[in-house]
């Protein structure tokens, strides 16, 4: 059994490796073509340690420049907001006992986008610890929503996972009215709207991320203490308390932890939808489902997967740009049906 | 330590209040279990009993009163503490996920490990030896959801056995499975509670095969107690007519001596009226045996639910066993040797204490002489006399005339005479 273990600890160190070689990829794609080699050697360069046997004299500037404020803010980014995403759905699935969850599905989108919306078009000029209002208020339109859902399914400080479900999608539903209906009334704002939700990193900047990160990295690094009681929940809420776990606590715990994740997530991507709800599935066929390898690797699998869209997104029509949400559906439909298929044969 | 009634008794549970949405599910239980004993929770659907394990695994909250295990009110215990002292064995579900089977039983040391440690080495020790016990060592790599019924409950049994604790709780692990894997669990179960002494607590369907293990019973209807204590005083057919409202034979299996209950399949019998039955039960019946000649009266008497008795009935003969069988009291006698005196006294208490005697169509030898002698004392005690005529007393008497004389004595003193065992319900 340790020996298996181990074994999953090199799927986790080979994922690690693509995604560095991915890394060094994207970020010489792009409307100024550099080389792989230089691209590498410029990032090599910014690694303490490793930058004393390069001659950054030989460098181009203008190359360097590109690299370190325009590509790797927004591959950075990329990474960490498909870790985000990708962990979100690890805990929405185990806590819901279903493959079928993902980081929206109990109203984080839909609180995201009204919050968005109105700092889209009431508030647009202002900024706040040089984040958008825009993300501010998708933040906080995240967590508040998420929060009504769970208080209306709580019954007798117990958190019924159907309820919970059933009251996502309704409230859901409801935020998603009142945001059309403001959108009515600004039709001019729409197209900034439309594109915020569709999701995308175009305004990628290091100041976003060293908000962002380090929020999400303290969050992870909470969750994974989390993961051996996720495992007994994933079997059913009375045989985890049977064996142990104080269920409704530790269910409370994650839920909130995964909602924070996916919203700081979401505040500066806007939807992006089917990496939360595929990575976990890949992980799980490859790993298998114990939360204790599946969370770390699901991780890095979400980051190789959103850099991957993201770079397809901003090369694919050059110089025009697609948002990756658009790309992560047309990668994830397909699979999410091939799914669906297999699922038929199994018993979920 | 025996003196100690805190160490002797493991569990106590006193004043427990239960309720859901306002209903009450359980109501003011009392009881308290002995260390190393094997209690079984009995009682009809809806009496509260998954309930109560639930309770006692803390499970569920929101109960009123108090449950104590080594002495410590579990409502001091954190989720983790309790789960190293009781353990619960449920039915077997099927996870949403494809865990393996060593992934699902090492689930089971998850209070042993801590939040920020991993497992260590004691663990896959005690998860190996657990495996090789329950016979799933070779499962290990399998996806549990690819199992079958059986070997899915075995990974869920030694899930559970992996927490190590002295308390084992099962609910009904067993029901939904094939009876040779429902005596194989038991014997685990049964060897736990042997050879390690764990305290097993278990929820069954079966009473034959909880009363095969148990020492002691709880017997649940509508969320109350209704009896409680050693197996035999609890498993009567009164009890189980009371509790289950279905009548059974309440016997002993031959082969093993424990108790053992059987339908009396209502339907065979003509009368099928419960309250009949529930009026027949304060009409106490003494059945004269001897031959074999009383066991289908008794059966008769006992499917419309008369409260019987019988005497004086020589060792091994047929009606003793019928006797025995149906639980109900008897006088013997040892085998092949004339009545005592003793014997005879005690068949008279029994008369006494009855409303009416039954005379079968017996012979009578100088050894069972005095059964005839106590139905003419009947007589002459005002009880009510049957007498089923059947073959001629003559062919009947093996002591030269003796038996006779006292037969048409008893006839002339005034009783009621059968052709037909039939007729007996006729003339009660």
């Amino acid at each position: 059994m340790q020996i298996r273990r181990a074994s999953k600890t090199k799927y986790i160190i080979l994922l690690v490796i693509i995604l560095l070689i991915f890394i060094v990829v994207a970020a010489s794609v792009g409307s100024a073509k550099l080389s792989v080699k230089e691209t590498g050697l410029i990032i090599a360069s910014f690694i303490p340690g490793i930058n004393y046997f390069i001659d950054s004299g030989s460098l181009n500037p203008q190359s360097v420049k590109i690299i370190s404020e325009i590509r790797l803010p927004r591959i950075f980014l990329a990474i960490f907001v498909g870790i985000a995403l990708a962990c979100a759905g690890v805990i929405y699935q185990g806590i819901f006992r279903n493959p079928m969850a993902d980081p929206y599905i109990i109203g984080v989108s839909a609180g995201a986008s009204l919050g968005a919306t109105i700092g889209l078009m009431l508030v647009s000029g202002i900024r706040l610890l040089n984040l958008s209002m825009a993300s501010l208020l998708a933040f906080a339109g995240a967590i508040g929503v998420t929060f009504l859902v769970y208080n209306i399914s709580r019954i007798r400080s117990r958190i019924s996972v159907v309820t919970l479900l059933l009251a996502g999608v309704a409230i859901s539903a409801l935020i998603n009215s009142i945001n059309s209906f403001i959108l009515i009334f600004r039709s001019q704002d729409l197209a900034k709207v439309i594109f915020w939700l569709m999701g995308g990193l175009t305004a990628a900047s290091w100041q976003q991320f060293f908000i962002v990160a380090p929020i999400i990295v303290v969050l992870l690094i909470v969750s994974s203490f989390f993961m051996n009681d996720l495992n007994l929940i994933s079997l059913s809420d009375e045989r985890a308390s049977q064996l142990g776990v104080d269920t409704e606590k530790v269910k409370k715990i994650l839920l909130v932890l995964a909602s924070l994740i996916a919203a700081a997530a979401v505040s500066v991507s806007g939807i992006i939808g089917f990496v939360g709800l595929i990575t976990p599935h890949i992980m799980r066929l490859i790993s298998g489902p114990d939360h204790k390898s599946l969370f770390p690797a699901s991780a890095v699998m979400g980051g190789i997967i959103l850099l991957f869209s993201d770079t397809i997104a901003r090369t694919l029509l050059e110089p025009r740009e697609i948002p990756v949400g658009i790309i992560t559906s047309i990668i994830g439909v397909p699979f999410f049906i091939y799914l669906l298929l297999r699922s038929k044969k199994e018993v979920f | 330590m025996k003196d100690n009634p805190d160490t002797e008794n493991i569990l106590k549970v006193e004043n427990i209040n239960f309720a859901y949405d306002g209903a009450p599910v359980l109501d003011d239980l009392n009881f308290t279990v002995r260390k190393g004993s094997f209690t079984s929770i009995l009682g009809p659907n809806g009496s509260g009993k998954s309930t109560l394990i639930n309770l006692l695994s803390k499970v569920l909250k929101g109960y009123t009163g108090r449950i104590e295990i080594f002495g410590n009110d579990i409502k001091n215990l954190n989720p983790r503490s309790i789960s190293k002292l009781v353990s619960v064995v449920p039915q077997y579900s099927n996870p949403g996920f494809d865990f393996t089977v060593e992934e699902m039983v090492l689930m089971g040391r998850f209070p042993y490990i801590s939040r920020f440690g991993r497992e260590k080495h004691s663990d896959f020790l005690i998860v190996g030896s657990v495996m090789e016990k329950t016979g799933i060592t070779g499962l290990a790599g399998k996806k549990f959801n690819e199992l079958s019924g059986g070997e899915k409950q075995r990974v869920v049994i030694a899930q559970t056995l992996v927490q190590d604790t002295p308390i084992i709780l099962l609910d009904e692990p067993t029901s939904h499975l094939d009876i040779n894997f429902q005596i194989e669990m038991m014997e685990l179960f049964y060897g736990l509670n042997r050879n390690e002494g764990k305290t097993v607590i278990g929820v069954f369907h079966d009473i034959n095969l909880a009363s095969n293990y148990s020492s002691t019973a709880i017997f649940l209807r509508q969320g109350k107690i209704y009896a409680s204590g050693d197996i035999a005083s609890v498993i009567t057919r009164e009890n189980i007519r009371n509790v289950f409202k279905s009548d059974v034979y309440v016997g002993k299996n031959p082969f093993t001596g424990k108790l053992y209950v059987s339908p009396t399949f209502a339907s065979d019998t003509p009368d099928n009226n419960d309250s009949r039955k529930e009026k027949n039960i304060n009409i106490k019946v003494h059945v004269i045996g001897g031959g074999g000649a009383a066991s289908p009266i008794l059966n008769l008497l006992y499917n419309k639910g008369y409260m019987l008795t019988c005497g004086v009935v020589n060792n091994f003969d047929t009606d003793l066993d019928t006797a025995e069988m149906l639980g109900i009291s008897y006088v013997s006698e040892a085998p092949f040797s004339p009545i005592s005196l003793y014997s005879a006294n005690k068949n008279l208490e029994f008369i006494k204490a009855s409303n009416i005697v039954i005379l079968p169509a017996i012979a009578f030898g100088h050894g069972n002489f005095s059964n005839l002698v106590s139905v003419e004392e009947a007589i002459d005690m005002g009880k009510k006399v049957i007498v089923v005529t059947g073959e001629a007393i003559a062919k009947r008497d093996y002591t030269d005339g003796k038996s006779q004389k006292l037969y048409k004595k008893i006839l002339e003193k005034g009783v009621i005479c059968v052709d037909n065992i039939q007729k007996i319900t006729e003339m009660l």
